[in-house]
């Protein structure tokens, strides 16, 4: 972000991963200072009395400490345990709990990771901090700005919404012209240690990927999104039964049952009385929503401005017209229905490439049924 | 750099100052191999390929020299030398004097108990927790008033006869030596066999066998200016363990596998000069270290040394410092050229939460900073040393208050 041939001293976060592997590699080839850290999140084992030691032999954090190795950089490791498990974790549950279905990576992005590395960095000398993200940062007038990663199969900006607006002019996203392929390719010719790591899937806190049995270890087994309830159409009928609503998204087709498998979605949840709606598909379909726990990356906008709005990840950005702005929320109306808006995923708000905010789906409004 | 009109306006990046050349304050992790170790290795290493084992001129040659260094080990801690069993390392002798005690209670159809202390090294206590997956139990002593629980020792030894006390002699995050003379007694009245974890303790304190019979002493080669990967174990009765190797009789079949010549002669070599220059070594860290020590007590408000009421070895310095980060701390002070570490020196780089900490100072979550003195800091001066220690700190502590959250 700053003026191209300044030294800067960067501290850049290593997953252990090709992608922020190669972010590193290329700040030390255009001859930045680079120090690489390593955030260690939770416990992968699970287990607290078991977990302090496998940590210590995560593949992550090893992997990360080869790269560094090679590229000649320290290379850090930085125990978030305490703050990654109040802010991700927890409301992870939380959302869960409430019958929404979050997106942890924007939480650890705006609250941690970011917020963390650039304090540490601050203590190291660093001018900067920097991670594999398929996003890119421009200026306007001298104004940081976060743009699409030119990949879009890739373009990873919907999960940096929540990003601190005073941050960004100290952030670096050396990947954000590149493919994935070239990625790869360019890590190859390198000889980095992760060129051909697999891409990571799941939720890193979940790494079975069975996200049910993190939330029936952290919730009482009588909180209502374990308990039994109804499955509902949208007069209220009941079609059948089901084992507790934390495992039911909105849009989602399977998990019904009944013979009804090929003809319902689920079209809400009601944590009040733990009832699941369902529906056929063009009930899905709905005319606005109102997004909350807001962050705007620009001045926010006015009402009637026309904008794209991205309401799940790897889906198109829908245009929509802003109805009303608050402090705590802002009300969208889109130009076309949208199908399957679900509350608690990330909604972010774009013009064209920017990213002009976003906050977290809170309720749809004017929906079919 | 500019930031978004509106936002809080951003912190100054404090600058890094580092001193003009690197500074090694971390001994107790591992030391240099120095010249007459290095030396009697080359020497090993030309002469002496011969496999011990072997009855022929090369395998007498090798054979000759292993014998000499296990002599020279021996006599450098009282003891004979048909006690001394090479290993090929702390952990391995830690593992092996604990699981070789465990098998072979099992094997006599005992329920093999280990007790340890609240702050050993996890080769031990891991060790112990392996017996209580083999149906035994494992017992762990504390610090009761700020000192070793010798009483719940008493009474843990006149309930059961456990097969086994492991008890270290220095500990390796603190520097505190535990009352291994007292143990020792204890241990022999009630006729269980004890073990300590000398690795600390070899070169810093006089490690005497007469004045503390344990019946199992681990020692290695790396904390003491020897080769990793070398290490022994003294065994007082060979009848009473089990192996965890197999495939070969060498080392009376406890340790088997074609052994390292040239490691043990460098062992050797680093256990003769460790213990001849103990009284010298251990003044002059010493004095070092209350240098900095009282230099950093005086430029850290709040800071603690940690074990510092009870005894200690001349050679660690561990900090406990209230409203610092230790990951952070240390990152600083790498960059500012002073390698330290925090409670020990964890695989993964990132402090392991610290189980001899947690024993001394239930609930504190003050950040542990362990400063370790030896060979490397023969002309060092305590003065930089506090400056730029307190000044990382000073940095470290200002991460709680640095805006952006």
């Amino acid at each position: 972000m700053n003026a191209p041939g300044d030294r800067l001293r960067i501290l850049v976060a290593m997953s252990g991963g090709v992608d922020s592997s190669l972010a590193a590699a290329m700040l030390v080839e255009a001859g930045h200072d680079v120090v690489g850290a390593t955030m260690k999140t939770f416990c992968y084992s699970g287990d607290a009395a078991e977990s302090k030691k496998t940590c210590c032999g995560l593949d992550g954090i090893r992997d990360a400490r080869l790269v560094a190795d090679r590229l000649g950089i320290p290379h850090y490791v930085f125990d978030v345990e305490d703050e990654f498990t109040r802010d991700v974790i927890d409301d992870f549950v939380t959302e869960y709990g409430r019958g929404r279905t979050p997106n942890p990576c924007v939480r650890c992005n705006s609250n941690t990771k970011f917020r963390d590395l650039m304090k540490r960095g601050r203590v190291l000398g660093c001018d900067g901090v920097a991670s594999g993200h398929y996003a890119r940062l421009d200026r306007d007038n001298g104004e940081p700005m976060l743009l699409r990663g030119l990949d879009r199969s890739k373009d990873q900006s919907y999960f940096l919404w929540g990003l601190p607006a005073d941050l960004l002019g100290l952030l670096h996203f050396p990947l954000g012209e590149l493919t994935k392929p070239e990625v790869r390719s360019r890590a190859r010719e390198l000889g980095l240690e992760t060129a051909d790591k697999p891409e990571s899937q799941e939720i890193c806190f979940v790494p079975t990927g069975n996200y049910r049995d993190l939330l029936a270890k952290k919730l009482l087994p009588t909180h209502p999104a374990l308990s039994p309830g109804a499955i509902v159409d949208t007069r209220g009928r009941i079609l059948g039964r089901h084992g507790g609503y934390s495992g039911f998204t909105v849009g989602q087709r399977k998990g019904i049952g009944g013979g009804h498998a090929e003809r319902y979605h689920v079209l809400e949840i009601r944590p009040e009385t733990r009832e699941v709606v369902v529906g056929p598909r063009e009930l899905l379909e709905v005319g606005g929503v109102v997004v909350g726990e807001l962050n705007w990356l620009t001045a926010p906008p006015e009402p009637g401005r026309r904008l794209q709005v991205q309401i799940r990840y790897r889906s198109p950005a829908l245009a929509c017209t802003v109805v009303a702005v608050g402090g705590d929320g802002v009300e969208l109306r889109f130009e076309e229905p949208a199908r399957a808006v679900t509350p608690g995923q990330s909604s972010v708000f774009f013009d064209g490439d920017r990213v002009v905010g976003g906050g977290r789906i809170d309720r749809v409004t004017a929906t079919a049924y | 750099m500019r930031h978004i009109e509106g936002s809080s306006p951003e912190p100054e990046v404090l600058p890094v100052s580092t001193i003009s050349s690197p500074i090694y304050l971390d001994h107790a992790a591992t030391t240099p191999v120095r010249p007459e170790v290095a030396a009697a290795m080359s020497a090993s290493l030309a002469e002496d390929f011969g496999n011990p084992s072997s009855g022929h001129a090369w395998g007498r040659r090798a054979r000759g020299r292993l014998e000499t260094a296990r002599a020279s080990v021996a006599a450098a801690l009282g003891v004979t030398s048909d006690r001394v069993l090479f290993t090929r390392g702390g952990t391995e002798s830690d593992n092996l004097a604990v699981l070789g005690r465990v098998r072979h209670a099992l094997e006599k159809g005992a329920t093999p108990h280990v007790v340890t202390s609240a702050v050993e090294h996890p080769a031990v206590l891991e060790a112990a927790e392996r017996a209580v997956e083999e149906g035994g139990r494992h017992t762990l002593i504390g610090f009761r008033d700020g000192a070793f629980d010798l009483d719940a020792l008493e009474e843990t030894l006149r309930d059961d006869r456990p097969c086994l006390v492991s008890c270290m002699w220095v500990n390796n995050e603190t520097g505190l030596v535990l009352p291994i003379g007292e143990i020792a007694s204890l241990c022999r009245g009630s006729g269980v066999p004890l073990h300590s974890d000398a690795v600390q303790a070899v070169g810093k304190i006089p490690v005497d066998w007469a004045e503390a019979p344990a019946d199992l002493l681990t020692i290695t080669g790396h904390k003491i200016y020897g080769p990793k990967g070398t290490g022994a174990l003294i065994v007082r009765d060979f009848r009473t363990l089990r192996p965890l190797h197999f495939g070969g009789g060498q080392e009376r079949g406890l340790r088997p596998g074609t052994e390292d010549v040239a490691g043990a002669a460098g062992l050797a070599e680093a256990v003769r000069l460790a213990v001849a220059e103990t009284p010298a070594e251990s003044a002059r860290l010493g004095a070092l270290r209350d240098a900095v020590e009282t230099g950093l007590l005086a430029r850290i408000p709040g800071a603690r040394v940690n074990a510092g009421s009870l005894p200690r070895a001349p050679h660690i310095l561990s900090l406990g410092i209230p409203g610092a980060d230790s990951d952070t701390l240390l990152a600083a002070l790498d960059a500012a050229g002073i390698a330290a570490s925090g409670g020990s020196a964890c695989a993964s780089g990132s402090s392991a939460p610290s189980g001899t900490l947690a024993a001394l100072y239930p609930g504190d979550g003050a950040a542990a900073l362990r400063l370790s003195f030896g060979r490397l800091s023969r002309s060092l001066d305590a003065g930089p040393v506090v400056r730029a220690v307190a000044e990382a700190v000073g940095r470290t502590r200002s991460l709680g208050s640095l805006a952006l959250s």
